[in-house]
C-alpha cells in the first residue's frame, strides 16, 4: 500500500529565507510519528503544506496518492496550534459543524468524550478556559475517522495533569488503519506512544527513524537523544 | 457545501445585525411619530428638547447602522478567511468558490437589507402629505433620474434596481478583494489591504471622470443636472469590477494562502 504522506523534494522559501528545503519523506499507514524539532525548524510550514493551507514553492506532496485539495481534506483531521472554533458559538453547535462538514464525524464519540470531560454541551466556547477549548477542539477532530490526524502541539497549552487524558484520548480514539502525525517539542510526555520519529531542523529532514531502534541502538530515550542531537 | 456554509454564515451574523437593523425600523418609528405629531411647534420647551433629542438619535441611529454593519462584515470576513477561524474554514472539505460565494452572497444580503429599510425609512419620515404609494413612486423618479434614464419604463426601473444590486456585490467584493491582496505581503497585512483599497478607489475615480467628462451629468428627460451614472454604466462597470475582485479574492485563497 502507498504511503499515507509523499513528499518529493518538496521546498518552501519566504522571500528569500528557506523554511523546507528539498523533503523527502514517506510516512506509512498505521503509525504514530513524532514530527519533532524546535521551534522554526520547518514543522508547521510542513504541516500547512500537508493541510492545504500553503503552497510549496517547489517539489510535489501527496497525501493518499493525491495533491492537497477538497478529496484530501476529506481524510486528514487536523488540530492547528491556534484556537479556531467561533467563539459565539456552543460546543454542541461546533460538534453539529463538523457533523455538517465531515461525513466520517462521530457525534456520539464526541459526545462521550465530552461526557467524561464534564464538558456541558450548551456551554458557549467563550466562556471556556483556554484548556479546555484546547479540549474540546482535540474532542472534535479526534472524532472522526480519517486516514491521517495531523496534531500540532497538542499539549503544549495544557496542564500535565491533563496531557496524559490528552494523549489517552488521542490513543483510544484513532483509527487503527490510521497515521497520527504529531509535533511536539514536549518530547518526554509522547515518547510513550510514538512508533516513529522525524527530527527536522532548518528545514531539511536529518533523521527517520523507529523510535525503539533508537533507544536500542543509541541506548537512550528518544527525549535524552533529541536534546542532544539538537544541543545549542 | 454552499447551502451549508451560508447557513453558518447567517447563524454568525444573525444575532448582531437582526437587531441592527430591527433599530432602524424603531427608531423610524419614533421619528415618524415626532415628525407627524409636530412637537416642534409646542410651547413645552421640554417637548421641543425631547422631539429634537429624538430626531437627532433617530439620525444618529441610522449613521451608527450604517457603519456598524459594514465594520462587523469586514471584521467577520478578515477574522473568518485570513484570522485563527481560517485554519477551520480552509481545511473544510469545500471549494474555495463556495467559501467566496457564501461570504459575498452573505454580506451582500444584509447590506442591500440595511439599505433597503435606510431608503423606506427616510421615505415614511418625509412622506407627509402625500400617500405612501405617490411618495414610492417619486422616489422611483429619483433614483431612475440619478440613474440616467430619460424614458421612464418598468425596464429602467428593473435595470437601474439590478445595476443597484450589482454595485452592492461589487463593493462587497471589492472590501474582500483588498483584504485579501493584503495577505500578500508577509508583515503589513492590514496596511497593504488599506493601499489597495485606496488604489483601487482612485482608479474607479478616474474610470467614473472619463464617463461624466465624456458623457456629461444632464439627464435628457428632465433636462437636470444630476449626480449619478446610468444604470448602463453602473451595471457594465460593476460586473466587470465583480469578475475582476472575485478573481484577486479566489487567486490569493486558491494560490497564496498563508495564515499567521
Amino acid at each position: 500500500m502507498a504511503p499515507i504522506v509523499q513528499c518529493m523534494g518538496l521546498t518552501k522559501t519566504y522571500g528569500g529565507k528557506i523554511a523546507l528545503n528539498q523533503i523527502y519523506l514517506n510516512l506509512e499507514r498505521g503509525r504514530i510519528i513524532g514530527l519533532l524539532g524546535p521551534n522554526g525548524s520547518g514543522k508547521t510550514t510542513l504541516i500547512k503544506i500537508m493541510n492545504g493551507l500553503l503552497n510549496p514553492t517547489a517539489g510535489d506532496i501527496f497525501i493518499n496518492g493525491l495533491r492537497p485539495g477538497i478529496e484530501t481534506k476529506y481524510r486528514i483531521s487536523y488540530l492547528p496550534e491556534r484556537t479556531y472554533l467561533q467563539p459565539g458559538m456552543k460546543v454542541m453547535e461546533m460538534v453539529q459543524y463538523f457533523q455538517d462538514f465531515y461525513p466520517d464525524f462521530r457525534a456520539e464519540r464526541a459526545y462521550d468524550m465530552l461526557a467524561r470531560l464534564q464538558i456541558q454541551p450548551y456551554e458557549r466556547l467563550k466562556n471556556l478556559s483556554k484548556g479546555t477549548k484546547e479540549k474540546v477542539q482535540l474532542i472534535l477532530v479526534m472524532s472522526r475517522d480519517a486516514d491521517l490526524y495531523i496534531l500540532d502541539e497538542p499539549i503544549a497549552g495544557v496542564d500535565p495533569a491533563s496531557r496524559d487524558y490528552i494523549l489517552h484520548t488521542i490513543v483510544q480514539n484513532y483509527n487503527r488503519n490510521a497515521t497520527i502525525l504529531l509535533s511536539t517539542h514536549l518530547i518526554s510526555d509522547v515518547e510513550n506512544i510514538l512508533d516513529e520519529v522525524v527530527f527536522i531542523r532548518y528545514g531539511n529532514i536529518i533523521l527517520q527513524a523507529g523510535a525503539e531502534e533508537i533507544r536500542r541502538n543509541e541506548g537512550k530515550s528518544v527525549d535524552r537523544f533529541f536534546r542532544e542531537v539538537f544541543a545549542c | 457545501m454552499l447551502a451549508r456554509l451560508m447557513k453558518y454564515e447567517w447563524k454568525a451574523t444573525w444575532k448582531l445585525l437582526v437587531p441592527v437593523n430591527l433599530l432602524i425600523v424603531v427608531m423610524t418609528f419614533f421619528a415618524c411619530i415626532t415628525a407627524r405629531i409636530d412637537f416642534f411647534n409646542s410651547d413645552n420647551d421640554g417637548i421641543i428638547f425631547s422631539a429634537v433629542m429624538i430626531i437627532l438619535t433617530y439620525v444618529a441611529s441610522m449613521f451608527a447602522a450604517m457603519i456598524g454593519t459594514a465594520v462587523f462584515l469586514i471584521y467577520r470576513f478578515y477574522t473568518s478567511v485570513y484570522g485563527d477561524q481560517g485554519y477551520l474554514l480552509h481545511t473544510l472539505p469545500v471549494d474555495k468558490h463556495h467559501i467566496i460565494l457564501a461570504k459575498v452572497l452573505a454580506s451582500g444580503a444584509w447590506v442591500l437589507l440595511s439599505s433597503v429599510l435606510m431608503n423606506m425609512s427616510i421615505l415614511f419620515l418625509f412622506n407627509e402629505e402625500e400617500d405612501i404609494f405617490t411618495r414610492f413612486i417619486d422616489n422611483v423618479n429619483i433614483m431612475t433620474e440619478w440613474a440616467g434614464v430619460s424614458v421612464v419604463s418598468g425596464f429602467a426601473v428593473l435595470m437601474t434596481f439590478i445595476a443597484y444590486l450589482v454595485e452592492i456585490l461589487a463593493r462587497v467584493l471589492k472590501v474582500s478583494a483588498c483584504i485579501s491582496l493584503g495577505q500578500l505581503s508577509s508583515n503589513h497585512k492590514l496596511m497593504t489591504a488599506f493601499a489597495f483599497y485606496f488604489a483601487i478607489y482612485i482608479v474607479q475615480q478616474i474610470v467614473n471622470g472619463f464617463y461624466y467628462a465624456i458623457l456629461g451629468y444632464i439627464n435628457t428627460r428632465t433636462g437636470n443636472w444630476y449626480y449619478g451614472k446610468s444604470w448602463e454604466f453602473t451595471l457594465i462597470s460593476g460586473l466587470l469590477y465583480i469578475v475582476a475582485f472575485y478573481a484577486a479574492t479566489w487567486y490569493v485563497m486558491e494560490r497564496k494562502l498563508n495564515l499567521d
